[in-house]
């Protein structure tokens, strides 16, 4: 799953794809190096100035239009937590919405069960959208997220959300300090034992920048780490900046697996 | 009388479920498997398989190849000690849909000449019609990318072989240097002395190389013989 922000201010790369035209040739890239998902966001999870859900709308909805008739079978996803963006990027062609603040908006969930869209249940730590972590303690984070996620999931089907289309995200950092969303990685195998599809959204995240102490242009590495151990343990969906690289790492996993056959063996048997 | 006789080489890659998703030198397989099939085309009525080994013994005709020793992977199938030159050769002849008789019989890679070619001449005893596909590799010490490193002797010493498959040279194949086949690596050495002493005795046999390169640094021949 493919980042591609229509926000000027986003915290990776702030403003990249903010111009239309931009973004656009984006997705050409990412397409071209393998993205399955296409994941686009028109606010940032930071505070900030408001952004309205009309602005959200036009912001989101004409490029998600634009894209949608470039890839008529990629997967769009919208990054929203409105049932008001969430309907008009349906009604667009998005086929999923990635409702990263945790089920804040219980009719998100209708809406995509309207459409026969997808949705993402995340786990935000009961914050309000676009708030940031104070404090924060949990007995049991990893408990914490599964009671969470489960029971949006639950709902979600109750709502008549194909099943096949729900998947679960504990959201790192969401509602989290660093060590909780070190603690959701390293115990990611109880979310996926659950059975629902799970996504791993850490990419360039503040978490991987305090565990190796760099600034957010200096994470990819450690974003890749994460991703291995995620696939490691189970995750479906990794939602990331940089494509080729979670590509390549996802296949070296997958091969260490055994789920995925090596591109090309020469060594020692010739 | 030995109706006929194929030399084909044994890199591991051979196997095609041990190279990943690409295949591996296509034309290799090709001229093995065209190889085979003019084996076969007289009918034999068995294919004994010739193979260098660590050491020389005949082993069950229904084993097969354990590729789990290259590839854990796989999982354990086949014959964990089933030396790697007759496993080929058997997945040779199970490529061919070779259904008839078959014998494996291993020559240790430092069995002197003398031993090579005697073994070689008790074959064509062995049925009425039988078939010989030896299994054999030139020097590994063919490019700096080898896998022994390169070495100058390489090329000739695989030229010579070459020569001899051609020209059904067999006093040639017998003649080859075991020391120096040991320092370049050449494993089929004694494989193809065996084939000499299979073949050495009557006429001159015919041959055709249908393959003869070193695209991994270590040098592949494959080659039909027969009294056309």
């Amino acid at each position: 799953m493919a980042i591609v922000n229509r926000t000027p201010d986003s915290f990776y790369r702030p403003g990249v794809t903010w111009d239309q035209q931009k973004a656009l040739d984006r997705v050409h890239e990412v397409v071209a190096e393998g993205a399955d998902i296409l994941d686009v966001g028109g606010v940032p999870a930071k505070p900030g100035d408001e952004v309205t859900v009309g602005e959200e709308i036009r912001r989101t909805v004409p490029f998600i239009e634009a894209v949608r008739s470039a890839y008529p079978d990629l997967v769009i996803s919208a990054d929203t937590w409105r049932h008001e963006v969430g309907r008009a990027a349906c009604e667009a062609g998005a086929d999923l919405l990635n409702d990263t603040w945790g089920g804040w908006d219980p009719r998100l969930a209708e809406v995509a069960a309207e459409f026969g869209a997808g949705i993402v249940c995340s786990h935000a730590g009961g914050l309000p959208p676009r708030t940031r972590p104070f404090r924060i303690s949990y007995t049991d984070v990893l408990a914490d997220v599964l009671e969470h996620v489960l029971s949006l999931a639950e709902r979600a089907a109750r709502a008549g959300v194909d099943e096949a289309r729900i998947v679960i995200d504990p959201a790192h950092d969401f509602g989290k300090n660093s060590w909780h969303s070190l603690e959701i990685t390293r115990r990611l195998d109880e979310m996926t034992a659950t059975g629902w599809p799970v996504l791993l959204s850490a990419s360039h995240k503040d978490f991987v920048g305090e565990t190796l102490g760099t600034s957010v242009d200096n994470r990819l590495a450690g974003t890749l780490a994460v991703a291995a151990v995620g696939a490691w343990l189970g995750a479906r969906v990794f939602r990331v900046h940089n494509v080729t690289e979670t590509r390549q790492a996802l296949d070296v996993v997958g091969a260490i697996r055994g789920d995925l056959t090596p591109a090309r063996l020469i060594r020692g048997l010739a | 009388m030995i109706v006929a006789a194929a030399v084909c080489p044994s890199p591991p890659l051979l196997a095609r479920e041990l190279t990943g998703r690409a295949l591996v030198l296509p034309e290799l397989r090709q001229a093995c498997a065209t190889a085979v099939a003019r084996l076969l085309e007289p009918a034999p009525d068995v294919v004994v398989v010739v193979g260098g080994a660590v050491a020389t013994a005949s082993w069950d005709p229904g084993e097969r190849l354990d590729l789990s020793r290259w590839a854990p992977a796989l999982g354990r199938r086949g014959t964990p000690g089933l030396p790697l030159s007759l496993g080929l050769g058997a997945m040779l002849l199970d490529e061919a849909r070779y259904a008839g008789p078959r014998i494996l019989r291993a020559v240790g890679e430092t069995e002197p000449r003398a031993a090579c070619v005697r073994l070689g001449a008790s074959l064509p005893g062995l049925a009425r019609r039988p078939a010989l596909l030896v299994i054999g590799d030139g020097s590994a010490r063919r490019s700096p990318a080898a896998p022994g490193h390169f070495d100058e002797r390489a090329k000739p010493f695989d030229l010579a072989v070459e020569r001899a498959l051609g020209d059904g040279d067999m006093a040639a194949l017998a003649g080859l240097d075991a020391a120096l086949a040991r320092d370049l690596m050449a494993t089929g050495r004694a494989a193809w002395q065996v084939l000499a002493g299979a073949l050495g005795d009557g006429p001159a046999p015919a041959g055709e190389v249908l393959y003869a390169d070193a695209p991994f640094g270590v040098g592949y021949f494959v080659a039909v013989l027969d009294h056309r």
